[in-house]
């Protein structure tokens, strides 16, 4: 009938190699390595842990909720940005088929100590996009008698996005943040759009424009957030959907809508677009000098530059894209 | 020096409350310290929901029945002037959450959506899918942020200040820097949340949850109350203690001892792993206790007979918390599990307002005892009581402060505090930090956990007076001022130490067993001797003094609790 449980634990001794850094003391990261048998069931948050109590004290790091809710033990484990608490070591050894294992900090935030970066920063341009919702008062009642109607289908609008817990992993790894650090960031602009697409908010022009003039026409949409994110919330997802409502709200004269605008509406016209004229189009008279410049260096390669552009065939094709891409907006933007 | 008006401790629901409360009008100066940055904070872990009677899945739901429910649920122990507030004024509060943006889930006709709990005799609990608490964690922040609530992160606190009758504020330690500071506010909210890391890895609590704001409250001679009680869940993961939900055994998940026996057949052979938490807790302690546990004292929540695809339609999120946080697929292989100490219904002493016993300090939240739990708090309770009593305490503080100036302060606890610090930072041997904890985590679990009897917890105490001792000598081995860790870990392991100190006498003293509090010398509630309060203070040899205070009853009388 009943039978003994015996669960299967195994353990491999591993090298867990840390970076390490305290500004105080000394003048670049290095690394140390820690042998650590490590155990079925073992999270690199436990190894860390372990580390930490038996030995090196100072070994410093951030953790707290240990369950996935809280987002303070994000560091990147061969590179890749994990919530330490929820990522298991055994597999990434055996995956590896390695006995080591590398730990570092975020990227794209200065180092405070080891492990620990500053997060402040990223809070600051959070703050700028105002991360919060201002009562619509045509779906807010007045008085506690009653709470706002807001049907399921609105709810799931933004519903996916409030499942950031704000780890800065997306940030660690945005190629954006890498090429411009005034860049707001996958996360602040994902926070911005959830609250923009909240029928209950009556904020929406000047989050916009903080959207705007924080770099929403920034993102490259190369979506290593995506990939990384803990909990799903696909912020570059929500870019593009904060970008077509900025189009929508009105807001065309930025250099991210018109270089949009000539993308879609080049492509309908000739089936491909018309990369030529683009700076002029984006960026106004002052392009011309970057396609003079351009002119310039094809020539000195014996390249004669055009300006034509041909319209390709199977335009019908094209067509009934943009009929189902249409089709699709018009049933609106669930999280699919 | 800092200056506040309002200084809260602590960035929870009930911190973030109290300090929205406070500052809405934005006339004065309202902080919020905290070890960690405010959404970090353990009431972003809730999953299931928040009780209110808004009646909009069952409409005969009432306050009142609300009100039944918690005063029952409580084992009578509850104040039921306190649970009436609460109760009452629950739908105004949830709504007030939901004005503010805070996305709960929705019914058919777009209302808040509710679900049923356990001890709720109506469908209550309005939740967010299985975030409730992170998205109310998350729109009280994003509120303070609009209207100017100023942050002060990653700072641990020290000691509170007052001159015997008014508050003078706190000193604190920014860990960023590693330099102590005095704060003067002329009103301090504690919000520190619970203390259950006192049982160390046997908890279900965030590594941080070490009652700070109560110990700090108590070595300042404010009373704390009913501190023996702690709510164990039966289910947490052998590792780490993190918890999988009732919903494994709803769907039919079966729980075996280490011999593969079901053994709930013996304790409960009806309802089997339906039980109620505390029998279904007790259960598999026994289990544990002769003999019949696994290879590391855990006993399995067996899934596997329900096979992969039910598995995966009906519980992929339980699933997938055993694979990150166990390295166990419930597919394959039963999922081992202990009890764990979830939640701490005692706390620093207040009256209604969330006032304590100075002029100008409150206490909010799970640091905080109204009391609204009693001697066992109802699931979706806490995020109201954290709610509730962190909107009067916001409330009450900002009329208190409108009225009153600042009380002077010298800066002889910083001095006191700074060198307390530096002399543990001195010296390379002496007791090691994690050794002490790991000690008291192991001999609260087994000596004062989900059983308890007199020889046990007298043994208890001693033990932790030897803890206490040893701790006197631990040595700080990193000395680096900026974000010390360690020293943060010894500064928590202080506060944790003092109050298992008076868990385990007031486990010792309360004679009888009711709700969470289980004595095998004692297994009957005993309305005669102990429907009363446990009221602990600083003693004068540095021990806790007990003293015991009524329960208020003014509706409903003491009956026996069954389900």
């Amino acid at each position: 009938m009943s039978e003994k449980i015996t669960p299967v634990r195994k353990s491999i001794l591993a090298n867990i190699r840390i970076q390490r850094f305290t500004p105080s003391e000394h003048k670049s990261a290095y690394f140390d390595n820690f042998k650590v048998k490590v155990e079925t069931g073992m999270t690199v948050l436990e190894a860390l842990r372990l580390i930490k109590n038996t030995q090196d004290s100072s070994l410093t790091f951030r953790a707290f909720c240990r369950s996935k809710i809280c987002g303070s033990c994000a560091v990147r484990v061969n590179g890749k940005p994990v919530l330490a608490c929820s990522t298991q070591l055994m597999p990434i050894l055996e995956d590896f088929k390695k006995d080591s294992v590398s730990i570092k900090p975020l990227k794209n935030m200065p180092v405070l100590r080891d492990l620990v970066v500053d997060i402040e920063p990223v809070i600051e341009k959070l703050s700028k996009m105002h991360p919060y919702l201002m009562e619509n008062r045509e779906r807010i009642p007045e008085t506690l008698e009653q709470e706002s109607i807001m049907s399921k289908q609105e709810h799931s609008r933004f519903d996916y996005i409030t499942d950031c817990i704000l780890c800065g992993s997306c940030y660690s790894a945005c190629s954006a943040v890498d090429a411009d650090p005034s860049y707001a960031g996958p996360l602040t602009l994902g926070k911005a759009y959830r609250f923009s697409a909240d029928v209950r908010d009556s904020f929406q022009g000047e989050r916009m424009q903080a959207a705007v003039d924080q770099g929403l026409w920034s993102c490259a949409q190369c979506r290593k957030c995506i990939n990384v994110c803990p909990k799903d919330t696909r912020p570059a997802v929500s870019i593009q959907r904060m970008r077509k409502m900025s189009i929508d709200d009105g807001i065309h004269d930025t250099a991210g809508s018109r270089r949009a605008k000539a993308y879609t509406g080049d492509v309908a016209k000739y089936g491909q677009v018309n990369k030529p004229m683009l700076p002029v189009i984006v960026n106004g008279p002052k392009g011309w000098a970057a396609i003079e410049a351009a002119d310039n260096y094809l020539k000195k390669h014996g390249i004669e530059p055009t300006r034509q552009v041909c319209t390709l065939g199977g335009q019908s094709s094209t067509q009934k894209i943009y009929d189902k891409v249409k089709e699709l907006e018009a049933k609106g933007e669930n999280k699919t | 020096m800092l200056t506040y008006d309002i200084l809260i401790v602590g960035s929870g629901g009930a911190g973030l409350y109290a300090a929205l409360e406070s500052r809405m009008e934005e006339d004065l100066q309202v902080g919020v310290l905290t070890k960690v940055y405010p959404t970090r904070s353990h009431t972003g872990a809730a999953q299931g929901g928040v009780n209110a009677a808004l009646a909009n899945l069952d409409p005969t739901d009432t306050w009142q029945d609300h009100w039944f429910d918690t005063v029952k649920g409580s084992d009578y122990l509850a104040d039921q002037d306190a649970a009436e507030i609460m109760t009452r004024e629950a739908p105004m509060v949830v709504r007030e959450m939901e004005h503010w943006g805070c996305p709960f889930s929705r019914t058919d006709e777009g209302k808040i959506a509710q679900r049923p709990f356990g001890g709720a005799s109506k469908p209550r609990a309005c939740f967010s899918a299985d975030k409730v608490g992170h998205v109310m964690l998350h729109t009280l922040y994003e509120q303070g942020i609009r209207h100017g609530v100023n942050f002060l992160n990653e700072w641990q606190v020290l000691s509170l200040m007052h001159d015997g009758r008014r508050c003078q504020g706190v000193t604190a330690i920014n860990t960023q820097t590693g330099r102590v500071h005095t704060i003067q506010a002329k009103s301090v909210i504690l919000a520190t949340g619970g203390h259950g890391r006192i049982y160390w890895t046997r908890t279900s609590n965030a590594l941080g949850n070490t009652g700070d704001g109560t110990a700090i409250a108590y070595r300042a001679g404010l009373p704390i109350k009913d501190m023996e009680f702690i709510q164990f869940h039966p289910t947490g993961l052998r590792r780490t203690g993190i918890l999988v939900s009732e919903g494994a055994r709803g769907e039919g998940g079966y729980l075996l001892n280490g011999l593969g026996e079901r053994f709930m057949s013996r304790y409960a052979p009806e309802k089997m792993e339906l039980g109620p938490r505390d029998l279904v807790s007790r259960s598999c302690e026994t289990e544990v206790r002769e003999g019949r546990a696994g290879p590391e004292g855990e006993v399995f929540l067996d899934l596997t007979h329900l096979g992969r695809e039910r598995i995966l339609e009906r519980l992929p999120q339980i699933r997938e918390l055993c694979i990150e946080f166990e390295g166990v697929d419930p597919i394959e292989e039963p999922i081992p599990i202990k009890p764990t100490a979830h939640y701490s219904m005692g706390g620093i002493h207040t009256d209604l307002n969330g006032q304590t016993s100075i002029e100008g300090i409150y206490a909010a939240g799970e640091a905080g005892c109204v009391s609204v739990h009693g001697a066992n708090r109802l699931g979706g309770n806490s995020l109201l009581d954290i709610l509730i009593f962190g909107r009067r305490a916001g409330k009450h503080a900002l009329e208190y402060a409108r009225n009153n100036s600042f009380t002077p302060v010298d800066t002889g606890q910083e001095e006191a505090d700074t060198q307390m610090i530096a002399s543990m930072m001195e010296g390379d041997s002496g007791a090691s930090i994690a050794d002490i904890r790991r000690a008291m985590g192991n001999l609260m679990a087994e000596k004062v956990g989900v059983y308890r009897n007199g020889k046990d917890l007298e043994s208890a105490v001693s033990e932790l007076a030897d803890l206490q001792e040893q701790f006197k000598t631990v040595r700080i081995q990193d000395k680096t001022k900026a974000f010390n860790t360690e020293l943060v870990s010894a500064l928590e392991l202080k506060n944790m130490l003092d109050l298992a100190e008076v868990v385990a006498v007031g486990a010792r003293e309360r004679k009888e067993s009711r709700g969470a509090h289980t004595r095998e010398d004692h297994p009957e509630r005993d309305d005669k001797n102990w429907l009363a309060h446990t009221m602990t203070t600083l003693g004068d040899d540095g021990r806790p003094k007990l003293d015991f205070s009524p329960v208020t009853i003014t509706e409903f009388e003491p009956k026996a609790r069954t389900y």
